[in-house]
């Protein structure tokens, strides 16, 4: 038999290294469960030893038989009130109702504990093999049984309330808890209550603490996270500032409260993401206010927007004209101390588009970088998203226009004679159906 | 004329404080007489002070303002609201519009642009009156007037044509006006071309150069200059929200 034992460590062995080398939630339930894997391995090892020694009962001593096989049932114990422990806590999170019996549970593991150390071990000697029986095996089925009842209590007991998977890892595991335990307790000599623990533990592991679920929950968890973090309230951060606003304006603090008026501005304008397309009007106004504090950060930075008025109620995908600003700034201007101009123009082409130009006296394109660029932005498609810095905003605009506009219009950029890059964006000239 | 008096409704201290220290209501013949915090409040100073016009934030404690114009509507007819909100979708618009109110205006609120909607306003409460005077009796001069510059919108109008035709003195005409309505005669053409102008752009297809023609612009690009100014949207856009509007309330 001793074959059995080792076969089944080795098992759980695996599944040990397995669920201790997953990244995992920290929770109740999984602390709990690797608990049981821990007590688990102990317990297959006195159970392996046991199954020795209790058939050399002549040439192993007596009291390290003892020790081997108080060890065993102590472990034994434990791991039924583990068990136990388990499906209350999948109970409780599945009810929200807090456990009921945890003393009752945690006092008679003691009674029990106590109970394998000091009740007197007999040994049973047959023909078939030897085994261990009287009051110290009788109360330790006492003890399973007590575990059992309680798990199966708690089952039965909200029984409507729990979700299907986690039911039948209960099932499982109380059915295979009753089955090994009446047949042992029938043929005393089959010593399977190793196998029994090493079934249960492993519906456990492969319903509900498999690695595919440990990265599902961790993964739900993550994005839980980053979506709370991009959950500020639109609502409640241009009302704060318009509260601010206003005192500074009570302070008398004109230029402040104008500052800040534009701010708020640009908010209420960038939040309206939902709608694919604008009037033209609508994108430079977002711009206007983006601009206007940009140059009140950088006194020496100019903008200039120059749109024939009879274009403003062209339709233009929503947000291209900033990103393409921002980028401007942040690569050209910047590295001239924010000491430039950036223009920006419509028009209409001979072949009847519109040609927004935002044309920047920055620094201009390093060697190359320009057809770099260009053909970034023609390969759009190609692009994997983990470009780095602000080319991710210009390639959003280029892919956002091929998508809403056609494949034949998008973003290019030149350079410009006396310095500095200009982008051209060639949209369709469509008015808003009237 | 008599002063227009104003309840300030906002849960916030500061933009009450804000309405009432950086708006000019003395300019515009209107004085602050009293506050409130909630809905509730709200209800009982409207029922205590009865004033002209309610400064009306909707999202406000205990009972949200829209309700609270709805209930005081029935006791209050004569008083107007101006709905001030956070909120800029139009399903709140339209919920206004249901319940009459004179104007809804959004935050963050530029005080220097607020005299606009007090304009409006007078000349709403201006209407409604003359609506009421004309039932019977001897028709005052200014609302001759106004109904001359109502029916002759589409033409060159202006203080010289109307003082030609009612035989009086441009200040005279200009005058009255400040008297009888509170606003000078250009706020007061500029208002009515503009209530045509959304008349005609939500209840016919007319193209926008037509209607700027019917409400008297001869250039179609002034018009959509004006109408975005007093609007704050283009006419296209208005139309176009409109619809989305009925659309989505389908």
């Amino acid at each position: 038999m001793l074959r059995m034992e080792i076969a089944l460590f080795a098992v759980m062995a695996f599944v040990a290294y397995i669920y201790f080398s997953a990244e995992k939630k920290y929770t109740q339930l999984h602390s709990t469960f690797s608990v049981l894997l821990v007590v688990t391995l102990i317990h297959l090892a006195f159970d392996g030893i046991t199954v020795y020694t209790v058939n050399h009962l002549d040439t192993v001593p007596r009291l390290i038989n003892d020790i081997c096989h108080r060890l065993f049932i102590g472990t034994m114990i434990f791991i039924f009130f583990l068990f136990y422990q388990y499906i209350a806590i999948l109970v409780e999170e599945e009810t929200g109702k807090p456990r009921k019996l945890v003393k009752t549970a945690a006092i008679y593991l003691i009674i029990a504990e106590l109970g394998d150390i000091f009740l007197p071990i007999h040994y049973a000697v047959t023909p078939a093999g030897n085994y261990s029986d009287g009051i110290h095996v009788i109360f330790c089925y006492i003890s399973v049984a007590f575990y059992f009842l309680l798990g199966t209590g708690l089952l039965v007991a909200n029984w409507k309330s729990i979700e299907k998977k986690k039911k039948t890892a209960i099932v499982i595991a109380s059915l295979v808890e009753l089955t090994v335990t009446t047949l042992q307790g029938i043929n005393h000599t089959w010593l399977i209550s190793g196998m029994g623990i090493t079934l249960i533990t492993l519906a456990f592991y492969l319903i509900l603490e498999n690695p595919d679920i440990l990265r599902a929950e961790l993964t739900e968890q993550k994005m839980s996270m980053l979506y709370l973090k991009s959950q500020v309230n639109p609502h409640f951060l241009y009302n704060t500032l318009d509260s601010i606003r206003i005192q500074a304006q009570l302070d008398g603090d004109k230029k402040v409260a104008d500052l800040l008026m534009k701010l708020v501005e640009f908010f209420r304008h960038s939040v309206k993401v939902n709608r694919p397309m604008v009037s033209l009007d609508d994108e430079t106004e977002l711009l206007d206010a983006y601009m206007e504090l940009m140059c009140y950060r950088y006194p020496e930075l100019d903008y200039k927007c120059d749109i024939d008025p009879d274009l403003g109620e062209v339709q233009v995908p929503n947000f291209i004209l900033q990103p393409i600003v921002e980028n401007s700034l942040l690569h050209g201007l910047k590295n001239k101390g924010y000491r430039g101009e950036v223009a920006v123009s419509a028009h209409k082409t001979a072949d009847g588009k519109l040609e927004l130009c935002v044309r920047d006296t920055g620094s201009g394109f390093a060697e190359g970088k320009r057809a770099q660029i260009n053909e970034m932005l023609a390969n759009y498609a190609k692009q994997t998203p983990k470009l780095t810095g602000n080319s991710i905003g210009i390639l959003n605009v280029q892919k956002r226009i091929k998508l809403l506009c056609g494949r034949e219009f998008g973003l290019r950029y030149s350079e410009n004679e006396d310095g500095g890059v200009t982008a051209h964006i060639l949209l369709p000239l469509e008015e808003a159906e009237e | 004329m008599k002063k227009l008096r104003v309840l300030l409704v906002d849960d916030e201290i500061i933009i009450r404080r804000g309405f009432r220290q950086l708006f000019d209501w003395e300019a515009h013949d209107c004085e602050v007489v009293g506050e409130a915090a909630d809905g509730m409040e709200a209800l009982s100073q409207i029922d205590s002070l009865n004033p002209d016009i309610v400064i009306m934030d909707i999202n406000i404690p205990i009972m949200n303002g829209l309700k609270v114009i709805q209930l005081s509507r029935m006791k209050h007819p004569e008083t107007a609201f101006i709905i001030v909100s956070g909120y800029d979708d139009f399903a709140y618009c339209r919920e206004a519009l249901r319940l009459q109110i004179t104007d809804y205006i959004l935050k963050p609120v530029d005080y220097e642009e607020f005299g606009a909607c007090i304009d409006n306003l007078k000349i709403a409460l201006f209407q409604q009156k003359s609506a009421e005077e004309t039932e019977g009796g001897e028709e005052r001069i200014i609302n001759k007037i106004v109904r001359f510059v109502q029916n002759h919108l589409a033409e060159e109008i202006s203080l010289s044509v109307l003082a030609e035709e009612f035989h009086f003195s441009t200040q005279y005409v200009s005058q009255l006006f400040k008297n009888e309505i509170g606003v000078n005669f250009l706020t007061y053409l500029t208002n009515i071309r503009m209530e045509k102008a959304k008349k005609l752009l939500l209840s016919t297809d007319l193209p926008i150069a037509e209607v700027s023609e019917q409400t008297g612009y001869g250039d179609y690009r002034v018009f959509t200059k004006v109408f975005k100014k007093s609007e704050g949207v283009t006419p296209s856009q208005y139309r176009r929200d409109f619809m989305d509007g009925s659309k989505a309330g389908k």
